[in-house]
């Protein structure tokens, strides 16, 4: 039963879903501070890149290492995303021109292939990895086993993050206030909130976010270094933010499901139904673009819609 | 919050001066507020009232002076430290976040006490808000979001948000532009409630009536400097204007032209969705002569916009019909109005009037780009542009008379010549005029209801939507009241009296 | 404490030394980059600079290599100048390519300038095309032409690869047993393989290909209907304000689907001179790794999206890029062509600030928004 296709497709939606995950719940944050961060996909290569060198570079306890190298990849993204923060919250630069500017500057052609190429990573397998562990031995449960309890440990520490996440934006005063910050910052600053520090303070940590889930891939999916090993989920992430009308709980049932798109040509594949991947792997972008047009007319607009701010730079002497 | 001590005013500001690039926008202000009174701050727009007030909230940094409360020198370097200090503001625009309810934005950026803790409590302030509502008369439901309410409600909200923490000081810019004369009323009588409780209001405006209405002592600013503080009672309308424009006012000449016989525009029956989608104009119907300048008069958002969009093709219409000189127009297509004749002074001046980073030239052929004069087929005629440009520059006295200045950095009155030049070059049989003084100072406003007259004189049947009811009464031959949606009431100018067109404004007028 | 104030005029030389500035102070921050992971940033430089511009044959490379920037810059300037942000540059150009491929294997028994006006018409369809996808969300929808435009161009490498890897399409090579196992596109006809002129015969030599002169003329073109004609005033207003468009009677939907697809247009240029000038096939590794449409939103933003000032970016960038190709080894670092440009770019955009503010250096702290940096 536990090999049917469905629970298959699942359970690997889950598991690929789950940078995808880590990586739109950074963006969201920054979102909903009213900060676009385009620089998902080359914050996701940093973050891997800098967390397998890790893996690789230290001997040690295969926990303290792992756990070592999540730090690293969470402080490599909120590094590139410090770059963005600075450019469009104190410079008050375009954000999407900014955000491009870091996928350029980290992505598959850029600062992750220089680390890579000069710590001399490329193409080994990594010295330590998250395997799938069977949580309370129940991973023989028929079909929850697998998908729910026979996960990486980092599936579950992106669970409690959306638990956190969702709890910190709806019942907390900090997330009050940036939620006030995003949609508007006039009304903020007026009431004494420091909407720059807002803004960095939640674009870098969805560089850590972004970081975290680049690291899903170069020490648990794929556990090696290949350029561009992310092979576009930090726009898929994007794609999500929207998907999920920036909701950090349909954040985690949008990234399962573009998950098991990502997986499921594969799982046919090995069954000998042979499907063209691109069809399915196509699916999230016309998903998102479908949300999009809904989101942008009729009735959802007002109640769903983007933080109100989101792209706009705030200054408050202008004259 | 410090003992108040009885000798030292509540606020004192000492030769505050801010530079912008460009402006001075305060000189070497002085001013000084006693505790338990309404201080009016009066003077022109662009006299620095406002660049003032953001100085007392901690939003600009003054580059010179000092600020004193209870006899104590601060320094605001946020505006959480003149939140902390006790001193809020009401914004003309108002500082809410629309989509949250009112109590968030009433406990937003609270910390203090109780607020210090992490987690938010929502039903202890909601509670709070609802007990505040009930004390002062400011009743608003405090789970309703802020995009459901009046622009009345809206306003009672912030000043929920200054009781909520217990501000001392509390400033109010232009509170009445969104009130009917009876909701003014209202506010007058809260603000005079918090006022005996020995709080301070700081009550900004133009308008001199109001001023002497409600004030203690008025403080006069003018260009940036404070001309003197005078006691409201002892002042009269006209020695406050003498102080406010710094020139005795000429009593405005009301020779109205003769409105003739023919009916130019005509509308009937008009009905138009808002951009909500709800019905934001109800079954209008009206006529403007030719000669005539029709004004409706409304408190914002009663669907002034809508109609003017709708009458200019710029919003399609759901039911009903219009004309010009007995033919149909079509609705939803500005271009089609154009070309029928309608000219059009938006409400919005600087990005929809005008383009505020092109040049005035072409700001000035904003319409008039596709004439064979303007263009030879897709080509422009760059020579005629400047040509055009540098004739009505001449003609409308525009500052600085430079045809390549970027529109937005103009001031407003000579931004409302580029407009006003611009659609009277295109020779329109009728004018939509949208709050044309909005925000201007007294000669600017001179100069707009001149052009407005003139244009009359010449036969033009002028649409005049305005919430100055001042302005109506010196313009216009007939007012039409607007209330949610629907002309609720004629009258004439000459017999009327500001509360009988208040009350219509407040929906009175209906049975 | 940093202060910003708002500049009433622009000085003229802002325009130059922003670009020229950015570019110094980028080749700068890389060199801290080389030096800490153990590199000579000056023999790295020298390096690039001499198989950019200096070897023999550098020069018509990195001609080359900025045909397809000139084309992808130049979509991505006449769109941003109206404000639409069309960044999917990318995706028109793939779908430029795979038009302008068919219409070179259908017609390529016709005489080669008929077969070259076709792939040029099919090149400018195909790009236009897929740029119509967010041109008509946005002008009827209002939907952000950013996210979809992004959207599709992951759609279109999807159907790229599709079109070669997983089917047995017009545009696959099948005639051989290996391109079975190893799918590749078929290969064009002579007729439909552009013409180039050699312009230096001496020393490095300088051939430039058919491409690189549209490239110019569609520059030429496009400052014309800018500054000149009714066209370029109307997507100027809309540009500025799209309040101020509607009241003065501009069709703006219209307008944003003619603009979008003029875009859409030259990014498919683009492709069809990758076709016709280079590959000679329908290449997806090739045309996806390059990146060219994103590439072509940096070239743009430094040249401040002035038609003339795109192609001579392009120039700059593709002889980094063609250095970047050439150097490519153990002994050179991988991705440093990224770094540049991405620094490069990231200066531009804090230098564009000198253009619109003033730095002032206060003596008290500033307040609380403006930046603590």
């Amino acid at each position: 039963m536990n090999n049917s296709i469905v629970v298959v497709v699942a359970a690997s939606g889950v598991l690929y879903g789950t940078p995808l995950l880590f990586a739109a719940l950074g963006e969201l944050l920054a979102e909903r501070s009213g900060v676009l961060n385009l620089g998902v996909e080359g914050m996701m290569l940093v973050g891997a890149v800098m967390g397998f060198w890790v893996v690789q570079r230290f001997h040690a306890a295969t926990p303290a290492v792992l756990g070592a190298a999540i730090l690293v990849a969470a402080l490599a993204g909120s590094v590139m995303a410090l770059i963005h923060a600075f450019l469009v919250v104190t410079l008050r630069a375009n954000q999407i021109v900014s955000g491009l500017a870091l996928t350029i500057f980290a992505g598959a052609a850029g600062l992750s292939s220089y680390l890579g190429n000069d710590l001399n990573l490329a193409d080994k397998p990594a010295r330590h990895a998250f395997n799938p562990l069977n949580l309370f031995g129940l991973e023989k449960l028929p079909v929850i086993g697998p998908i729910v309890f026979g996960q990486p440990l980092l599936v579950y520490v992106s669970w409690a993050c959306v638990l956190l996440v969702g709890l910190y934006l709806a019942r907390t005063r900090p997330g009050l206030n940036v939620r006030a910050v995003g949609e508007s910052p006039a009304a903020a600053d007026a009431m004494g909130i420091n909407v720059a520090r807002y803004r960095y303070a939640h674009t870098i940590a969805g560089g850590a976010f972004a970081g975290v889930g680049g690291a899903c891939f170069s020490l648990s999916i794929t556990p090696q270094w290949v350029d561009g090993l992310t092979s576009g989920a930090g726009w898929i992430a994007i794609a999500l933010v929207i998907f999920a009308f920036w909701r950090p709980e349909l954040c985690l049932v949008g990234a399962y499901f573009f998950g098991a798109f990502a997986a499921l040509p594969y799982t046919l594949q090995a069954r000998g139904v042979t499907i063209a991947p691109e069809l399915f792997q196509s699916l999230p972008y016309v998903a998102t673009i479908v949300v999009l047009v809904l989101v942008s007319t009729g009735w959802t607009k007002r109640r769903l819609g983007a933080p109100a701010s989101l792209g706009v730079p705030y200054a408050r002497e202008e004259l | 919050m410090q003992q108040a001590t009885s000798t030292s005013p509540a606020v004192r500001l000492r030769g505050i001066t801010k530079r912008f690039p460009g402006v001075t926008a305060n000189d070497g202000v002085d001013f000084e507020a006693a505790e338990g009174e309404v201080h009016a701050l009066l003077g022109e727009n662009g006299a620095g009232k406002t660049t003032l007030s953001n100085i007392l909230t901690g939003l600009y940094r003054p580059d010179e002076g000092e600020i004193e409360l209870y006899g104590k020198p601060v320094q605001f370097n946020s505006p959480r430290d003149a939140l902390d200090a006790g001193v809020s503001m009401v914004h003309q625009h108002f500082r809410l976040v629309r989509a949250f309810t009112v109590a968030e934005n009433v406990v937003l950026g609270d910390h203090r006490g109780e607020a210090r803790r992490f987690r938010l409590r929502p039903r202890a302030i909601e509670r709070r808000v609802a007990e505040l509502g009930k004390e002062y008369g400011l009743r608003v439901a405090p789970r309703a979001k802020i995009w459901q309410l009046s622009l009345g409600e809206q306003q009672r909200v912030e000043i929920l948000k200054a009781l909520y923490r217990d501000s001392r000081v509390l400033i109010l810019d232009e509170p009445t532009a969104v009130l009917t004369p009876q909701e003014a009323e209202r506010l007058f009588r809260t603000l005079r409630a918090m006022v005996e409780e020995g709080r301070t209001i700081i009550f900004i405006s133009h308008k001199l009536h109001e001023v002497k209405a409600v004030a203690d002592r008025v403080t006069v600013l003018r260009a940036g400097r404070s001309i003197g503080t005078v006691s409201a009672s002892e002042s009269t309308p006209q020695s406050l204007a003498a102080l406010m424009v710094g020139r005795e006012l000429g009593t405005g000449a009301t020779a109205k032209s003769e409105p003739r016989d023919e009916a130019v525009l005509e509308v009937q029956d008009l009905w138009t969705h808002g951009d909500r989608g709800e019905d934001a104009v109800k079954g209008v119907a009206f006529t403007v002569r030719a000669g005539e300048i029709l004004a409706v008069a409304g408190v914002a958002g009663n669907g002034q916009r809508e109609l003017a969009e709708t009458i200019t093709g710029m919003r399609p219409f759901a039911r009903g019909g219009m004309s010009l000189n007995g033919r149909e127009l079509r609705g939803g297509d500005p271009r089609r109005a154009i070309r029928a004749g309608i000219a059009h002074v938006p409400e919005d001046r600087l990005g929809t009037g005008v383009a505020p980073n092109l040049t005035v030239a072409s700001n000035v052929v904003l319409k008039s780009y596709r004439s064979r004069e303007m263009s030879r087929g897709p080509l422009l005629r760059g020579r005629s542009i400047r040509r055009r440009a540098e004739e009505l520059i001449h003609r409308y006295e525009v500052r600085p008379p430079i045809a390549t200045t970027p529109a937005r950095q103009l001031s407003g009155g000579n931004l409302q010549k580029v407009v006003l030049a611009r659609e009277f070059s295109g020779d329109p049989k009728v004018l939509v005029a949208a709050s044309p003084t909005r925000g201007l100072d007294v000669a600017a406003i001179e100069a707009v209801h001149g052009h407005l007259r003139d244009a009359a004189a010449r036969g033009m049947a002028i649409l005049l939507i305005s919430e100055d009811l001042e302005e109506i009464l010196t313009l216009a031959d007939r007012v039409a009241v607007i209330y949610e949606g629907a002309i609720v009431g004629e009258v004439d100018p000459k017999g009327a009296t500001v509360n009988e067109i208040g009350l219509l404004m407040a929906g009175g007028g209906r049975s | 404490m940093i202060r910003f104030e708002r500049r009433l005029q622009q000085p003229w030389w802002l325009a130059v030394a922003v670009p020229v500035g950015s570019i110094l102070v980028a080749l700068a921050f890389a060199a801290i980059v080389l030096a800490a992971t153990g590199h000579d940033p000056l023999h790295a430089y020298r390096r690039i600079f001499d198989s950019a511009f200096l070897a023999k044959g550098a020069l018509t490379q990195t001609i080359m290599s900025a045909t397809p920037l000139c084309f992808t810059g130049l979509a991505a300037a006449v769109a941003f100048r109206m404000q639409l942000f069309n960044i999917g540059a990318e995706g028109q150009l793939y779908f430029g390519a795979i038009a302008a491929a068919a219409s070179g294997l259908y017609f390529h028994s016709l005489p080669k300038p008929l077969v070259i006006v076709a792939m040029i018409a099919a090149g400018c369809a195909g790009g236009a095309a897929w740029a119509l996808i967010p041109a008509i969300l946005k002008a009827f929808f209002r939907t952000n032409e950013i996210i979809t435009s992004l959207m599709l161009n992951y759609v279109a490498a999807l159907v790229l690869n599709y079109l070669i890897f997983d089917s047995l399409s017009y545009w696959r090579d099948t005639s051989t047993p290996e391109t079975k196992v190893f799918p590749q596109g078929k290969t064009l006809a002579d007729s439909a393989t552009w013409p180039t002129t050699t312009l230096v015969h001496s020393g490095p030599g300088l051939v430039v290909p058919l491409g690189f002169g549209i490239a110019i003329l569609v520059a030429l073109l496009a400052w014309f209907l800018y500054s000149r004609t009714r066209f370029g005033f109307e997507a100027q207003v809309l540009g500025d304000s799209q309040q101020a468009a509607r009241y003065a009677g501009i069709r703006t939907r219209r307008k944003i689907l003619a603009v979008m697809c003029l875009s859409g247009a030259i990014a498919g240029l683009g492709g069809a001179s990758q076709d016709g000038d280079f590959r000679h096939l329908l290449d997806p590794r090739g045309l996806q790794q390059a990146g060219y449409g994103y590439a072509g939103i940096v070239v743009a933003a430094l040249a401040r999206y002035n038609p003339f000032g795109v192609v001579l970016i392009a120039f700059l960038l593709g002889g980094l890029q063609n250095a970047g190709y050439t150097l490519q080894g153990a002994d050179f670092p991988s991705g440093l062509v990224g770094v540049i440009q991405g620094l490069i770019l990231f200066c531009a955009l804090g230098g564009e600030l000198l253009g619109r503010y003033r730095i002032r250096i206060a003596r008290r702290p500033a307040p609380a928004v403006e930046p603590s940096a």
